[in-house]
């Protein structure tokens, strides 16, 4: 083998870290929900580098990396061996597979995020990110921060939802800047 | 749709909070908004910079209620986020540690290989609304098959008698007493001709419906049954409150305790009566009592079955000890004890936990040895698969493939395997080493965590295999004279796996069943088609 750090393999490191984002937001989007979303990324990511030598430089190493994840999901849904009930359709998948592949603003939208949730008031930021720091349950959680279940909910919603309309604002902002 | 209902269906889907009819509803609206989409992907974004940022935080002070699984995931999103240059260095350090020639296992790389093929181009799909989750002697018209945890057929069903009850995919569980005729039209219609038909509406399926001739029901969160007959149709709430839509009459609610009888057009208020209409737990009552009579009489047949000098062996995989004695008592040369490797308590067919053996852990297998030479082979068990995800998912293998040795295994399309080698190479003109006997394909994954009995009967005087599933053939093969193999030997052997690793040779093919087995047997003879239906009939749960 080769030394790791060639320049075919920079060049494919680079590729790979630079579809992080959209490949994780799709099997993300496959997988709603599912605390191990990011082990099946995780997965994927190993299988990427283990089939690198099938890679062709010359061809879409983005398509080439979706369908690996697509395949490590369906591995990963048949290793749970789990009914289908909160799978999408296929065709959903497959729309779900072609605009996030073809899209290329998610750094974009993604960034805008991280500015406004600087602007949240402090402890409504604290409690959005405490939320994805626990692996507990909804109402788990809400009896940890002494909350109804409902109320947190409702909260955490709004939060998200004030937040997605900040991003929107700005995306719109930078646009016509 | 509105925006804020579909802000919340997304939220509960990311918090893996949502109930099925809300993912049917969000599936729908996906399919046909990109703007759906495009909300849905902006908070799987806004999902994953939360996540990245709480994983920083995770550094700088403890979380709340962490756990091992929480830190463990965190870990691993935490080379996926930090950016660009730590996700660099992290693959890295992955290239050093993980040389791609690290060896994989021969059987494991093929197996993905094969799927990669066939799964990535179709999906796996199913057809219904709901399943059958138990009966008492029902009796269903025009040949309707349908056993506990079957997917329920489309159009209209004709229970004549007896009870089934039915588990819809919005979570309405429904009662259906004979004789009664119904369709169930979606996850939340039902549409009842003749009989009694008692519904539970959990929270998510409000809204539930059922539809009759003489008017509709619909639920607001409650119990209450229908019953629909020739002198007409009583509507009664058992529980919490409904709308009452009768044909050709003003609307109404009813409450708790209200009822209603509609004949000839003339309505007249009566009093629910909840004793009329059989509910889930008078259901499981009686299911409970008779499979308590089934296990019983299944006892009973064990016991005479250990009587008869053809069986050779038979094991009931109860777990609490890892050996598993043959029950064969009248053999003359019987198949020993059976020892557990790897595989793990399940429940078995009856529901009774640890009775049962699940084979998916790697390397599960029961071994055993049986000597002598047979000239005819009958091999039945009761088995429950998950999935057949290996090429070759195993039931009765003896170990290596020497000449005159039965394997029984389930290729990955759902057909049933056997065969006996009959030559060692090299190999005549157009000739193999074995003849396989291949069943038609009896498996897809509806039948996944369902029991079934297989059978597999290797004929040598009458010169036939015949495979069975639940007491009926599955397909029935002349054996070829030039591949016939009248002294069958087994010797060592497994159940729900194939082969030992030899040392220094520690790579195996990956063949173990994923699923579980309960009960196994083996006989000298060939079991005719009436034998084999009558086990299937006092074995069935």
């Amino acid at each position: 083998m080769s030394e790791p750090t060639s320049q075919s393999e920079a060049q494919f490191v680079a590729e790979l870290t630079a579809c992080q984002l959209p490949l994780t937001l799709y099997i993300r989007s496959l997988l709603p929900g599912d605390g191990a979303a990011g082990d099946v990324a995780q997965q994927t990511n190993a299988k990427i580098w283990e089939k690198r030598d099938e890679f062709d430089p010359g061809t879409n190493f983005k398509a080439w990396a979706f369908a690996i994840a697509r395949y490590e999901v369906l591995n990963y849904r048949k290793q749970q061996a789990r009914d289908a009930r909160f799978v999408f359709s296929q065709e959903l998948e497959q729309t779900i597979a072609s605009e996030i592949e073809n899209t290329d603003d998610f750094e974009e939208r993604q960034e805008a995020l991280r500015l406004c949730l600087q602007e949240l008031r402090p402890r409504d930021r604290e409690l959005l990110v405490s939320r994805y720091a626990s692996s507990a349950t909804l109402s788990e959680y809400a009896e940890v921060v002494g909350r109804s279940a409902g109320g947190l909910k409702v909260t955490l919603h709004r939060l998200r939802t004030a937040l997605l309309e900040c991003m929107k604002r700005r995306l719109s902002k930078w646009g016509t800047a | 749709m509105k925006n804020t209902e579909l802000r919340q269906l997304i939220d509960a889907a990311l918090e893996g909070q949502i109930s099925e009819a809300d993912f049917l509803r969000l599936e729908a609206e996906l399919s046909v908004d990109p703007e759906a989409r495009q909300e849905y992907y902006d908070r799987i974004l806004l999902t994953q910079l939360l996540a990245a940022e709480a994983d920083e935080k995770a550094g700088e002070q403890p979380a709340v209620t962490p756990t091992s699984r929480t830190r463990v995931a965190l870990r691993h999103w935490r080379w996926a986020f930090a950016g660009m240059a730590s996700v660099c260095a992290a693959l890295l350090a992955f290239m050093v540690l993980q040389r791609p020639d690290t060896p994989l296992i021969p059987g494991q790389s093929q197996v993905a290989e094969a799927d990669l093929g066939t799964d990535s181009e179709r999906e796996q799909e199913s057809s219904g609304y709901a399943i059958v989750s138990g009966q008492v002697d029902p009796i269903w018209a025009d040949e309707t098959s349908l056993t506990q945890g079957s997917m329920v057929p489309p159009g209209e069903l004709h229970l004549q008698s007896g009870v089934a009850q039915f588990e819809l995919f919005s979570g309405v569980t429904l009662v259906v007493e004979g004789e009664a005729r119904f369709s169930i039209l979606s996850p939340m219609e039902v549409l009842v001709t003749q009989g009694k038909v008692r519904a539970r509406v959990p929270e998510p399926a409000q809204g539930f419906r059922v539809l009759t001739d003489a008017g509709e029901v619909v639920d607001l969160g409650t119990e209450f049954a229908v019953d629909v007959n020739a002198d007409g149709s009583e509507v009664h709430v058992l529980d919490g409150e409904i709308d009452w839509h009768p044909r050709g009459l003003p609307a109404q609610r009813l409450e708790q305790g209200d009822a209603t009888r509609l004949a000839g057009g003339v309505e007249v208020p009566i009093a629910a009566n909840s004793a009329q209409f059989v509910g889930p737990e008078e259901l499981q009552q009686r299911l409970k009592s008779r499979t308590e009579t089934r296990i019983s009489r299944w006892e009973a047949t064990t016991g005479e079955l250990a009587r008869d000098p053809e069986l050779i062996a038979h094991y009931q995989m109860s777990s609490s000890q890892r050996r598993l004695q043959n029950l064969a008592e009248a053999t003359l040369e019987p198949a020993s004890e059976g020892a557990v490797v790897a595989a793990a308590p399940a429940a078995d067919r009856w529901g009774r936990s640890a009775q049962a053996l699940d084979f998916s852990p790697a390397g599960s297998r029961v071994r055993v040895h049986v000597p002598g030479e047979y000239q005819n082979l009958t091999m039945v068990c009761w088995v429950k698969i998950n999935s057949l995800d290996r090429w070759y998912n195993s039931l009765f293998l003896t170990d290596g493939h020497e000449l005159g040795e039965p394997h029984w295994q389930i290729m990955d399309d759902g057909r049933l395997f056997f065969s006996v080698k009959k030559y060692d190479p090299p190999f005549k003109e157009g000739m193999r080493d074995k003849h396989i006997f291949y069943s038609p394909k009896f498996w897809n994954t509806s039948l996944s965590g369902r029991w079934l009995m297989l059978a597999t009967v290797y004929d040598g005087t009458q010169k036939q295999v015949t495979h069975y599933l639940n007491g009926s053939i599955l397909s029935r093969e002349e054996i070829p004279d030039e591949y016939l193999v009248d002294t069958i030997h087994i010797g060592d052997a497994s159940l729900c796996n194939w082969g030992l690793p030899s040392r220094n040779q520690p790579r195996f093919a990956i063949r173990n069943l994923n699923g579980s087995l309960d009960e196994f047997m083996l006989f000298s003879e060939p079991l005719s088609e009436q034998k084999i239906q009558e086990l299937y009939n006092l074995g069935k749960p």
